[in-house]
């Protein structure tokens, strides 16, 4: 168990539903979750059993229909910036990495920087630092299309960090990586963990990759389940 | 390359910034964004501005063009040196107007009128060149007032036939001199004397006797406009306003725009330019929001992750509206060039040679651009707003 998650509870949900669809579709239905500071969650469970629902929501993506959320100092219900809450506390991992094919590495990493007050000039070399922490700073003039599955996802992993958030939620981040690529990419969570204090949560089917987790939390029908505990 | 500093980072970590090499030295920029995005559809981008440069190509010709033609019309004006001129009410073209011996005795009896000068205007096609030479019926007691100067030879006399006098252009152009014989209105004139207005346009014209050139044409005691000067002290607007209240068929002129107004195919054509303008805008703007919003059913997932990692709504619109921005100024400028061509052709055609006088403005430009903008700023209102209203959720689910 890592020392990171022994304080605050870092994010804090209370009774989260989400319904869609005029209310035919009910997507969660109350979930309870605490996630410590520094604390590496995995969120697993079969398709369609809310779990990625979950992650936007804690992303501030998407509102809950009821219930509660806090990452943080900030109360989700009573955000009004969403967009900045997002760009200061968040870092996204998604399972197909979202790089924009015509930008190099370097540029996919600077561009979560764009709009921040960082100088110019500063936003390149700390974005060749970040590709540096995932291994990958011989490849930053490469466009994605020049990348395997594996590096793309780093590359990805680079730019969650850009804006040095709290909190990574990751959403399938190794469901379309090969075993070796996602040794590397889970190596690269348990460091970011362990180095930058990062609280993560991540979804995942793959009981393997949870594993990796200090804690897995079970869903079934829009609930964490009792045996995956809060 | 140098070892990596360190930044202190928000969650109290520090984050290592590395040296950037030389080739890392254009760091990601608004304006580079837009720039990549273009580039990387190269044909959609090029058809877009490719739309703006014909739109804004037809709305440029089509100004200079209609500003050619008022500037000619309204440089006859000029030539008089006059206060105001005196023209008949809603004539369709200025040359067109006749005011006969009674209107032109009454206008110069009217208070506040010091003198008043009646001239004749036609035009003839004395060469490929000159197809609408400009020909002034004048009496030689007026020609001081009208403020011409004989710079070679002598004027004419009052009642003398087959007797011209070049303006200096017109002689310089012809390559004609006193003594030497101009053929119009189908005889040979005797050049008497070549003479100068100061005016550009009346210098490339000719003048005959007045009652000359109205046998040539077959209006006796006909006048085209008459040329007033006003007494000292004397308010032009009032004399104006007396006059035009004594007689309403007439009506006067002292100013460009009030010349534009006056001559009925001028205000056909200014308002067919409008409705060229207008017209291009819509269409150019559907075009452009058309494609646009193409483009943006192929990005909704692009601006759904941008939304993700934290762009604000507005940041997005603002790129998707540069997008078009940038394309709008480039076919502005391609068509604004092409315009050039285009009028350039045109003028060249035998058919229009001499005819056609394209008046490059400023405010043409500034038409032409501000039709590039708005067709920018109106296609992509719609797609830009739509992106960015987008939840991040929905944006990056989208297939």
């Amino acid at each position: 168990m890592s020392e990171f998650f022994v304080g605050e509870p870092k994010i804090e949900t209370h009774g989260v539903t989400k319904v869609y669809a005029d209310g035919r579709v009910q997507a969660l239905a109350g979930v309870d979750l605490t996630v410590a500071a520094g604390e590496f969650v995995a969120v697993t469970g079969p398709s369609g059993c809310g779990k990625s629902t979950l992650l936007g929501l804690l992303a501030a993506l998407d509102a809950p229909t009821s219930g509660s959320i806090r990452v943080g100092t900030y109360v989700l219900e009573q955000l009004h910036d969403a967009d900045g809450f997002r760009r200061q506390e968040v870092g996204l991992v998604f399972q197909f990495h979202n790089l924009l094919p015509r930008l190099s590495a370097l540029h996919n990493v600077e561009i979560a920087m764009l709009g921040s007050t960082r100088p110019h000039a500063e936003r390149a070399g700390v974005a060749l630092g970040l590709l540096d922490d995932v291994g990958l700073a011989d490849l930053a003039h490469r466009r994605p299309p020049q990348l395997s599955g594996g590096e793309r996802q780093r590359v990805a992993v680079a730019r969650a960090l850009a804006n040095e958030p709290s909190v990574l939620f990751a959403d399938e981040p190794t469901g379309s990586l090969d075993s070796r690529s996602t040794e590397v990419v889970l190596a690269l969570f348990q460091r970011l963990r362990t180095d930058r204090g990062v609280s993560i949560v991540m979804v995942t089917h793959d009981e393997l990759v949870a594993a990796v987790a200090d804690r897995t939390v079970h869903m079934l029908d829009g609930r964490i389940t009792p045996a995956g505990g809060t | 390359m140098s070892g990596p500093a360190r930044s202190p980072a928000a969650n109290g970590l520090e984050q290592e910034v590395h040296p950037v090499t030389s080739r890392d030295d254009h760091p990601l920029t608004m304006t580079a964004l837009i720039g990549a995005n273009l580039w990387a559809k190269k044909a959609r981008s090029m058809g877009i501005a490719f739309a703006v440069a014909l739109a804004v190509m037809t709305v440029v010709t089509l100004t200079v063009v209609s500003s050619g033609l008022e500037t000619a019309a309204s440089a006859v004006l000029t030539v008089g040196k006059a206060d105001f001129t005196v023209a008949q009410n809603g004539v369709s073209d200025l040359l067109y107007s006749n005011i006969d011996t009674g209107q032109l005795a009454r206008i110069g009896a009217t208070p506040g009128v010091r003198s008043s000068v009646g001239v004749l205007l036609e035009t003839e096609r004395i060469d490929a060149a000159d197809p609408l030479f400009i020909e002034i019926g004048i009496q030689p007691d007026d020609l001081t007032t009208f403020g011409v100067t004989v710079v070679a030879g002598s004027a004419y006399g009052a009642t003398a036939s087959n007797e011209v006098m070049l303006g200096w252009r017109a002689a310089q152009n012809l390559g004609l001199h006193v003594g030497d014989l101009f053929h119009a209105n189908g005889t040979e004139n005797r050049i008497v004397g070549i003479y100068s207005t100061g005016i550009s346009y009346g210098d490339s014209a000719a003048m005959f006797p007045l009652p000359a050139l109205q046998a040539y044409n077959r209006v006796p005691g006909s006048v085209s406009l008459v040329f007033v000067k006003i007494d000292p002290g004397q308010s032009s607007a009032r004399v104006q306003r007396t006059l035009t209240r004594d007689q309403p068929e007439l009506t006067t002129i002292s100013t460009l725009a009030q010349a534009g107004r006056a001559d009925r195919n001028l205000v056909f054509l200014k308002a067919a330019v409008t409705g060229s303008t207008i017209l291009a805008l819509v269409i150019g703007a559907i075009v452009v929001g058309n494609t646009m919003l193409l483009s943006l059913f192929e990005r909704t997932r692009e601006f759904g992750l941008l939304r993700a990692i934290g762009w604000s709504r507005v940041r997005v619109v603002w790129l998707v509206v540069s997008e078009s921005l940038l394309l709008a100024l480039l076919g502005s400028a391609l068509g604004v060039a092409l315009s050039f061509l285009v009028t350039s052709v045109l003028e060249a055609l035998p058919q229009l040679h001499g005819v056609l006088h394209s008046d490059f403005t400023p405010g043409a430009f500034w038409r032409g651009f501000a039709v590039g903008i708005g067709m920018a700023v109106l296609g992509s209102l719609y797609p830009s707003v739509r992106a960015a209203s987008l939840t991040p959720l929905k944006a990056l689910s989208n297939e």
